[in-house]
């Protein structure tokens, strides 16, 4: 194993976890969160080289996946997946036990917010510092927390209309 | 009713398992480009025993009309070039690691498939032909001893699996591959775009 693929297997060992999760909430199925967690994957091993370290190295790969994540559901083969992910989130709901509802529940609120609020929320979800959010989603830090009230309020309505369903 | 604070908890609590390993993710990215890399290799390796087979004719049997062998020279002539230029195709996609030039192998990507393209339609009539005139003189002897029935069976197989080559299998084969291609080809492009912004 050479020095890149050391690092490579380092890097995905820290970051993998989280940028999955980001990629589920995004998309709200494992599978498609899969595929876009390999492109990401994918794009950093052949960038890796080019990393400046000018931002922190997960700031970077979280840009490299929110990057997928807008793409990846417009190309025209992904449409009709897309369109499935309330049956898939659906289904699941019969096969989990409660907890698991809820979070489905929570996965099907997030797959109704527009597609940039669904990745910025994710990242809040996760706790990411507001600072970091602002460099990956390339927004103000002043304009995101705004939009980030507005955004939590929404997931929290949407939350509880389909928590009353 | 829930709050935010608890949604969020909710989202925390939740464990997502990442089923793949940085060894395997690269690996699965590499298999894609492997299956068009083995097909190509498997139909190199199947024109190339042909090649030796139709070539053994010469040195196991005797042939007494010269319009055999040229018949055999012909084909295995065909054959040869063929091959030679399948294994030209081979190299535009197997000198070339995606993961290490992605923009290398993506232009090379796009020349592999014009130059299939061409391989399939222009040189594939030029093929056929020779195959055929090959045919045509290798028979002229073979057949000479056979009653008119088999040599009507011979010839009308020949001709049907000719043309069924050069129409559904060809086609067939054709679209496969650059669905197979195209597929491949704008998943490398959207990844590589992705990267200049």
């Amino acid at each position: 194993m050479d020095q890149k693929d050391i690092l490579f297997k380092e890097i995905f060992d820290t970051n993998s976890k989280k940028i999955f999760h980001l990629c589920y909430g995004y998309t709200g199925d494992a599978d498609s969160a899969n595929d876009l967690l390999q492109e990401t994957f994918l794009k950093v091993w052949q960038n890796l080289d080019k990393f400046r370290q000018k931002s922190l190295i997960s700031t970077w790969i979280y840009r490299i996946a929110v990057n997928t994540c807008l793409t990846y559901l417009r190309s025209e083969k992904r449409q009709a997946k897309d369109e499935l992910t309330d049956n898939i989130i659906e289904n699941r709901i019969e096969e989990y036990s409660e907890k698991n509802e809820q979070v489905a529940l929570l996965y099907k609120s997030i797959s109704k917010l527009e597609e940039n609020d669904r990745l910025i929320i994710t990242m809040v979800l996760d706790e990411l510092p507001y600072a970091e959010i602002a460099e990956i989603s390339g927004i103000s830090e002043g304009n995101l927390r705004v939009k980030i009230h507005r955004i939590k309020q929404k997931l929290t309505e949407l939350y509880n209309q389909h928590a009353r369903i | 009713m829930q709050e935010f604070k608890d949604i969020q908890s909710l989202w925390q609590s939740h464990s997502v398992e990442v089923k793949i390993s940085a060894e395997e993710m690269l690996e699965q990215a590499k298999k894609e480009v492997n299956v068009i890399r083995n097909k190509s290799m498997l139909n190199i390796a199947g024109m190339a025993l042909s090649f030796v087979a139709i070539s053994s004719l010469l040195f196991y049997f005797d042939f007494n009309s010269w319009t055999t062998l040229l018949g055999i020279g012909i084909i295995v002539l065909a054959v040869g070039i063929y091959t030679w230029l399948l294994y030209r195709e081979h190299r535009l996609i197997s000198r070339n690691d995606f993961t290490e030039h992605p923009g290398e192998f993506l232009h090379k990507l796009h020349e592999y498939q014009l130059s299939r393209y061409n391989l399939y339609n222009k040189l594939y009539w030029f093929y056929a032909s020779a195959i055929s005139i090959g045919f045509v003189l290798y028979f002229y002897e073979m057949l000479e001893n056979m009653n008119g029935s088999v040599q009507l069976v011979f010839i009308l197989f020949t001709v049907f699996w000719m043309i069924f080559c050069a129409t559904i299998l060809r086609k067939s084969f054709m679209k496969r591959e650059k669905e197979r291609i195209d597929l491949l080809i704008e998943k490398f492009e959207r990844i590589s775009g992705q990267l200049k912004n």
